[in-house]
């Protein structure tokens, strides 16, 4: 169940619908989001996230609902929102022509600060970033992971209260994901954070509370462990044979107790009806062939999979 | 203008070359084949309209590419759009940046032809004539403005400045005298936005004077199409 609304949300949204033409992006969405949480907005592409970050960050107008951001109507107060929010986008949108120092000194003339404060912020920032030593290097000339973390200094130059990120990882090889995880944990004090990912270990590293959505409605919410509790019960195993899988393979899909089957070589990873149908299943395979038999644990990809289904979306 | 300071010998280069191949070309090249136009040397009777054609083609190609730029390519666009300042902000900005470079370019290449070429002219006929470059440079940059924001693919902005930009440009007597066209097209011409930039901006710069016929339709061409540009804009990052 989605949470109910709650005045003292640093984030909140009633109702929020978003039609392009005959597609409905997000559909009757609400939500609040607690001061200092770091709240994971997780779904499939195309399930309506970026909308609702483009929504609350005033780039887009909703169809129909209300969204507050620290009690700021994004409709009506839209300035004095982005006076509080940084904003981290999928993609990295540095000024290529100005230096790393630069891009930050640009970000905060915007928000109106005057040198004497911005100077030692940007420098404290260059610090936190592991950039001191590149700071009037030009932005192409870092790696991916470098032009991320400047991005999201960038956005904390002001000091924002609510920091949205859209996918802060995307595109990073492991080592620099993790210094970006590290990073933002680390502001998690400080500021409430709002990110959108497709990564289930991300959120379930970083996230105090995680929401699944689809077609532009809530599917479920929780901390990773409420939801993966809530599939518990889901009944998933394991099964490996030494030879003789495609037999196995042609005989588990025929099975009515198992819902599912998914291969992988002699792995089978099998979601059964019932507890009591283990059993039944150990008669029909027998052991001569089985290598090992295991419960599995749900992960947060097997909710997400369970809630969203299979289907490769563009 | 950081980014313009960076890249200043470069931008100089590129400013000043083609005007002054232009001059040298028709100028000096066919000076010998073409008699005086309209009581005037041919080298001096184009050389105004080139300065103005310097500034007003500056003026669009920054606008137009720059929106371009920052709105598909960088997407810096997004990044001003997420900090208090407006919508209206970034577009004005936008405008007066290829505003600015049409002005500059154009006081440059001025320079550049006062010094080089016998070209002379008076510092009242200067001041007179900087009221239709500031108004030209105006326009185009407006113009550059709404061609950035609509246009998503480059090679149209390409097109767009093929089709349209340079006719227009050419059509307006930089080259030619308007009495070249028949008697009968003359009055449609003159209204065209172009003419009066470039006839008026000759005669500012040569004899002093300021046609208000042609100030007049700057002002309005000026209004409108700034009107537009931010009416586009902002109905561009609303969708």
């Amino acid at each position: 169940m989605v949470n109910g609304t709650n005045s003292a949300a640093a984030i909140a949204m009633h109702g929020i619908t978003k039609l392009y033409g005959e597609l409905r992006a997000v559909d009757d969405f609400s939500l609040d989001v607690a001061s200092g949480t770091i709240f994971g907005l997780l779904g499939p592409n195309g399930a309506g996230k970026t909308t609702l970050i483009r929504i609350l960050t005033t780039l887009l107008r909703p169809t129909s609902g209300a969204a507050f951001v620290e009690g700021r109507n994004v409709l009506t107060e839209g300035k004095e929102v982005r006076r509080l929010i940084g904003v981290v986008p999928q993609e990295n949108n540095l000024d290529r022509y100005l230096t790393a120092r630069e891009n930050l000194i640009l970000h905060a003339r915007m928000h109106g600060m005057a040198p004497v404060d911005y100077n030692p912020r940007i420098d404290e920032l260059f610090e936190l970033i592991g950039l001191a030593g590149r700071q009037h290097d030009f932005p192409d000339t870092f790696s991916g992971g470098m032009q991320r973390r400047l991005v999201v200094a960038r956005a904390l130059v002001h000091n924002p209260r609510v920091l949205f990120l859209d996918e802060p990882t995307t595109g990073l090889d492991p080592q620099s994901r993790r210094a970006v995880w590290e990073y933002i944990a680390s502001l998690k004090a400080k500021m409430t954070i709002f990110l959108t990912t497709h990564f289930m270990d991300e959120a379930d590293v970083l996230c105090d509370r995680i929401l699944i959505m689809d077609h532009g409605r809530a599917l479920v919410d929780g901390t990773a462990a409420e939801l993966k509790e809530r599939f518990a019960h889901a009944h998933i195993y394991e099964v490996e044979f030494r030879r003789n899988a495609d037999r196995y393979e042609a005989m588990l899909r025929n099975l009515p107790y198992v819902e599912s089957a998914e291969r992988s070589g002699n792995l089978f990873r099998l979601t059964l009806a019932g507890e009591e149908a283990l059993k039944t299943l150990m008669d029909e395979l027998g052991s001569a062939d089985i290598r090992k038999i295991c419960l599995r644990e749900p992960s947060l990809e097997d909710v997400f999979i369970a809630l969203t289904g299979r289907t490769v979306r563009d | 203008m950081l980014v313009l300071r960076r890249s200043l010998f470069s931008e100089f280069l590129a400013v000043v070359a083609y005007p002054l191949t232009l001059y040298l070309a028709f100028g000096v090249g066919l000076k010998g084949y073409i008699a005086d136009v309209e009581g005037l040397p041919y080298p001096v009777f184009i050389a105004p309209g080139l300065i103005t054609m310097t500034a007003v083609n500056a003026a669009f190609d920054e606008s137009a590419w720059s929106m371009w730029f920052h709105r598909r390519v960088q997407r810096t666009i997004e990044e001003y759009r997420v900090t208090p300042i407006t919508v209206y902000d970034i577009v004005v900005g936008k405008i007066l940046c290829g505003f600015s470079h049409g002005i500059i370019k154009g006081v440059v290449v001025t320079g550049v032809i006062f010094l080089f070429t016998p070209f002379r002219f008076t510092l009242l006929h200067l001041l007179i004539y900087l009221v239709f470059i500031t108004l030209g440079s105006m326009i185009f940059s407006c113009l550059g403005t709404i061609v950035g924001t609509t246009i998503n693919k480059p090679e149209n902005i390409g097109r767009i400045q093929a089709v349209v930009i340079v006719p227009l440009i050419f059509m307006s007597g930089i080259f030619f005298p308007l009495s070249s066209y028949p008697a009968a097209l003359v009055p449609v011409v003159k209204l065209l936005p172009t003419t009066a930039a470039f006839d008026g901006a000759r005669q500012a710069l040569l004899h002093g004077a300021f046609p208000p016929g042609y100030a007049a339709n700057l002002v309005i061409t000026a209004t409108v199409v700034f009107v537009l540009a931010v009416a586009i804009f902002n109905r561009k990052m609303s969708e």
